[in-house]
């Protein structure tokens, strides 16, 4: 980043453009706004921008569409929502989006200041390693966990539920999480530690983009896994509880989905597949990355020509 | 929704008992429509959307419908029949919108035959 | 009122969504209004209906007919035949394996045939979503009648006169431990309900709570009211994300109805219930481990007494019943006990739900009067042993259960009779095996499961599950020593003698029966190298024999190795160097020329083993 950040304010409305405007040029910062999503893209494929703010609920192209466009053709600007109903839902979205924090509508100029400044800060990043661990826990999952922690600090024996939602927003959880619940929830970080290690629900690792649970069941057992295990461990080489490279997949078996009649069984995500073989895994996991469709289609190829030998 | 007592209980039975009369058996009567080819030319589908109306406006539980193929008498089409339990089965023939609501108020209803569109008496149950 | 003159069960449980459920509805709704028949016929999603490995499944009612493998590109046929012309589609019937007829009525498919529906009195036949349909099917009655005319009492005397045994595994009578409970004085009391059902193997429990959500909650209010609590939990595991779902609208819409929260049908009674998700712990399937994960810690056991009855979750007087108990609840309290104990025997009262699994022809959700022959279910609802193979053994009980061999497969399914051959009951999954498992990996299996779960807490559990595993593990490796087999039965002993809880009082049965039925393959493991299954993959060599062989080039295209050679109609032959013994070419033989020998054997073993298959020939001739 060259000189002072330049930011693109996004909105339908011109009076959040204009007050946005002069609240940030008054600190410093380059400011151009745009009126719509379709606006934003033109902008952005002109300039070059820092950080885009942005509305979700906008005509035509909206703000979940114009983030979903901006990871994919401007992977490096950092994004900030501003709404004005952060419904869980749509946060939890942009989150899985990757958004870095978010403003809510009406604000005040020190609180958009301050999530300027944070965002800039992220943006930046700082040593490498600093930035790894914030890379993975931005302030606005950060904001979401306090509200969970906020929402069942009241109720005795909550730790459970708490580290079950903390693992849905940041997707795992590693020792920065823990401590944040250990305080939030008055518990010894030792003991949050005690039971995120004894339930078998919790990973301190990341996962992957795609979490591939293979069923260790006894009807699966019987109706042979383990093969299935085995292709898959030598197709992505990783072992059960591990993450590839990439980050695209990870492995992990569970004990028994209780979907035996399908035996054998593996997930990838929310997806239930059943009567698989070590073929048809491959045939799958090829769906989710294109990566794995060579080898799966050089299996299949096999096969054809074994049928027609 | 409002907060149920026990009467509210037996009153939202009452409500669905036609839906399950369907799933659980133990209708009195139940009506074949035939829905061959010629059956569906001949006009069976108004027929049968003529039935269905009636049972609603009659709002009665224990009358079901139900489709079979061809009954072999392409000529005399649409064809339906009618099975009261416990009495023979009785099947009407060429029928139309206006016939098939008569049957349903005077046999269905009330248990009479009507003889003047009755093809056969006695033919096989279906029970 | 909107009338149909048809309804459609489609099944929405997990194994029939996995299978294409969604689609399927999509499909089936736009061919309905594709030929104007939206207003006749209603498609209603139901729970699971237990026939899963012929999913998608749903049956039409008032026609009461079965359709299986129902997929989007049958669909406009279907309904063409079936909605239109009225001609049952005989393509997508149920099938008997052996035989090519076709059956159309639900009621006389083997696997239906022979069951007693109680506790899925309305598997299949509501949509678990709509709780008026669980209402017109006397849904809620028996809490009305609990709440209004029955005193604690009088509930407890019914559930303990009906013999009802708690479902989960342990077979504790519940009319006893409600007793119990309702003798203690105490401010709060909890009523919970075990949804955590961990044997790998088992889904009854899931089932019931996808497919008839209310008749568990209905179950927990007369119990609430029969020990005096007003709070309840139901702990249910993550990995069950539909039935949670379900249970907790089901939950919503008796809390608006006014079936639950306070004043319950303008009773007076209250009772609030809430659901607690786990997160992963076989050990949690014990009660006092539960209440302890219910507390947000981890779940280890304590030593009892002090029971739950008295000091429970949070210390107070606590009931923990498992799902399939509550379901049974509330026919008891309409019917009365006399109904209930009807069926099964003496001392095991009633009907139970298995999970029936494995190498059968018919996979799914059984439910049977207790006391019928092992042999019934199997053969007669689970339609036999799949691809004609021969049965070996069924595993009863989960990781706590056993192993039980043809020779009992008339043993009646009660508890004390299934106890007797070293397995339980247990919670109810029935794995069933044939010749091509091998039964020290089966033990070694279970004892892979039970080492990884156990809590940590007591010594011989923790370090003698490892010490078990290592030993099955050196066996089925080939590193097996001859005094193996006694220090595995005396070191399973002491472990069931000194745990403190059912995970580790149960853990070395899988190891303890299969030594007491399947002796031999042990033996044949260690003294022989020779794991006759072909599964252990150090014991075996994989050896075509040359006068079965028809050269038909089968192994030799699915080798993944390259290790099979041959000429087209001569016999091939298996490099052994290459060989990873992983058995693919044994199944794609059709012909059975592919022997399972000893490691390491050569020329001279294979002949003399062929010879021996010879005289077994003629001598089963």
């Amino acid at each position: 980043m060259l000189g002072e950040p330049k930011i693109l304010v996004v909105d339908d409305e011109l009076v959040v453009i204009k007050s946005a405007e002069r609240v940030l040029k008054s600190e410093g910062y380059q400011v151009e706004g745009a009126l719509g999503g379709r606006e934003a893209i033109m902008k952005l494929g002109q300039d070059n921008f820092d950080l885009v703010f942005t509305d979700l609920k906008m005509p035509e192209v909206d703000g979940i569409t114009l983030i979903r466009w901006i990871k994919k053709t401007k992977p490096s600007v950092g994004i900030v929502i501003i709404t004005g109903y952060p419904s869980q839902d749509t946060i939890k979205e942009a989150l899985e989006l990757g958004i870095i924090d978010y403003v809510p509508k009406p604000f005040t100029p020190s609180v958009l200041l301050d999530v300027t400044e944070r965002a800039v800060e992220w943006i930046k990043g700082k040593a490498p390693e600093e930035k790894k661990v914030q890379e993975e826990f931005p302030p606005a999952m950060e904001a979401e966990l306090e509200r969970v922690i906020r929402e069942f600090r009241q109720k005795p024996g909550s730790l459970i539920p708490v580290l079950q939602r903390a693992q849905e927003i940041v997707g795992y959880l590693p020792p920065i999480v823990q401590k944040k619940i250990s305080q939030g929830l008055n518990i010894p970080v030792a003991e949050v530690h005690s039971v995120v290690s004894f339930y078998s629900f919790f990973t301190m690792k990341p996962r992957g983009d795609h979490n591939i649970r293979v069923c260790l069941g006894t009807a699966c057992y019987v109706k042979g896994i383990e093969g299935v295990v085995s292709k898959i461990r030598d197709t992505l080489k990783i072992d059960v509880g591990e993450t590839t490279e990439n980050r695209k997949f990870s492995l992990e078996g569970v004990r028994c989905l209780g979907a035996c009649g399908l035996a054998p069984v593996m997930v990838i995500d929310q997806e239930t597949f059943g009567a698989m073989t070590p073929k048809k895994a491959l045939e799958i996991i090829g769906r989710y990355d294109a990566a794995y469709v060579s080898s799966a289609s050089a299996e299949q190829a096999g096969e054809l020509a074994e049928k027609e030998g | 929704m409002p907060r149920l007592t026990i009467a509210d209980l037996q009153k939202i039975k009452d409500q669905h008992k036609a839906e399950f009369t369907l799933r659980e058996g133990g209708y009195r009567a139940k009506v074949t429509v035939h829905m061959g080819t010629c059956g569906i030319a001949a006009g069976a589908r108004g027929v049968m959307t003529a039935l269905m109306d009636e049972i609603s406006k009659a709002n009665v539980t224990d009358v079901i419908v139900t489709t079979s193929g061809c009954a072999g008498l392409c000529a005399k089409e649409p064809l339906a029949t009618v099975e009261i339990m416990n009495q023979p089965p009785v099947k009407y023939c060429d029928l139309n919108d206006e016939k098939i609501r008569e049957i349903f108020k005077e046999h269905i209803m009330g248990g009479k035959p009507v003889e003047k569109y009755a093809l056969v008496v006695g033919s096989e149950t279906t029970y | 009122m909107e009338k149909f003159r048809a309804n459609v069960m489609l099944c929405a449980g997990t194994g029939c969504v996995a299978s294409g459920t969604g689609k399927v509805r999509e499909a089936l709704q736009a061919e309905l209004v594709k030929r104007g028949l939206q207003d006749e016929i209603k498609i209603v999603l139901t729970g699971c209906n237990g026939y899963c490995a012929e999913g998608p499944v749903l049956s039409v009612f008032p026609d009461e007919i079965f359709y299986q493998k129902v997929t989007v590109e049958e669909v406009p046929k279907l309904v063409e035949e079936h909605f239109l012309k009225g001609r049952p589609y005989e393509k997508l019937m149920f099938r008997e394996p052996e035989k090519k007829t076709a059956i159309p009525l639900m009621k006389d498919i083997p696997f239906f045939k022979h069951q007693v529906l109680r506790v899925l009195r309305n598997k299949g036949l509501i949509d678990p979503e709509k709780i008026e349909e669980y209402i017109v099917r006397d849904g809620y009655q028996a809490m009305a009648k609990a709440l209004t005319q029955m005193t604690q009492q009088d509930i407890i005397k019914v559930v303990k006169d009906s013999g009802l045994r708690g479902r989960g595994g342990a077979g504790f009578p519940t009319g006893l431990k409600w007793e119990f409970a309702s003798k203690v004085q105490s401010d709060i009391k909890y009523m919970l309900c075990n949804g955590d059902e961990g044997d790998p193997g088992a889904f009854m429990d899931r089932s019931v709570m996808e497919a008839d959500p209310h008749s568990v909650i209905e179950g927990m209010i007369i119990g609430a009211k029969a020990i005096g609590a007003h709070h309840g939990f139901i702990y249910v595991r993550a990995e069950y994300p539909l039935a949670v779902k379900r249970l907790q609208l089901a939950i919503n819409q008796a809390t608006e109805m006014g079936l639950l929260g306070k004043n319950i049908l303008d009773t007076g009674f209250d009772f609030h219930l809430e659901i607690y998700l786990g997160a992963g712990a076989f050990v949690c399937g014990e009660e006092t481990a539960l209440m302890r994960s219910l507390e947000g810690k981890r779940g280890m056991p304590r030593p009892r007494p002090p029971f739950p009855a008295h000091k429970g979750l949070w210390d107070k007087p606590s009931v923990l019943n498992n799902v399939e108990t509550l379901a049974q609840i509330a026919p008891i309290i309409l019917h009365g006990s006399e109904w209930y104990r009807s069926l099964g025997t003496e001392k095991s009262s009633g009907t139970k739900v298995f999970a029936l699994t494995g190498a059968v022809n018919n996979v799914g959700l059984v439910e049977v009067p207790m006391g019928i022959p092992l042999r019934t279910i199997i053969y007669d609802i689970g339609g036999g042993i799949r691809k004609g193979r021969k049965y070996k053994a069924v595993q009863l009980g989960g990781p706590s259960g056993g192993c039980i061999p043809e020779h009992l497969l008339d043993t009646p399914v009660t508890y004390e009779d299934i106890v007797a051959t070293g397995a339980i009951v247990g919670s109810g999954g029935m794995v069933v095996m044939d010749d091509n498992t091998c039964m020290v990996g089966t033990a070694r299996f279970f004892l892979e499961f039970t080492a990884d779960e156990s809590c940590g807490k007591c010594t011989p559990c923790r370090v003698g599950t490892k010490i078990l595993l290592d030993m099955l593990t050196d066996i089925t490796e080939g590193k097996g020593k001859e005094e193996d087999i006694e220090t595995l039965q005396d070191l399973g002993r002491d472990i069931i003698a000194s745990s403190l809880c059912g995970l580790g009082q149960t853990a070395p049965n899988p190891v303890l029966t299969t030594i007491r039925y399947f002796k031999e393959e042990y033996e044949s493991h260690i003294r022989d190298k020779w794991c006759k299954a072909g599964v252990c993959r150090k014991l075996t060599t994989f050896w075509i024999d040359e006068k079965m062989c028809k050269g038909c080039g089968a192994c030799l295209r699915a080798c993944p190795s390259k290790a099979i050679i041959g000429e087209k109609k001569k016999p091939h032959k298996i490099i052994q160097e290459v060989c990873v013994h992983c058995r693919t070419c044994y199944e794609a033989c059709k012909f059975k020329s592919i022997d399972i020998l000893p490691a390491g054997a050569d020329e001279n073993t294979a002949a003399a083993f062929a010879a021996g298959k010879g005289t077994k020939e003629k001598g089963d001739a």
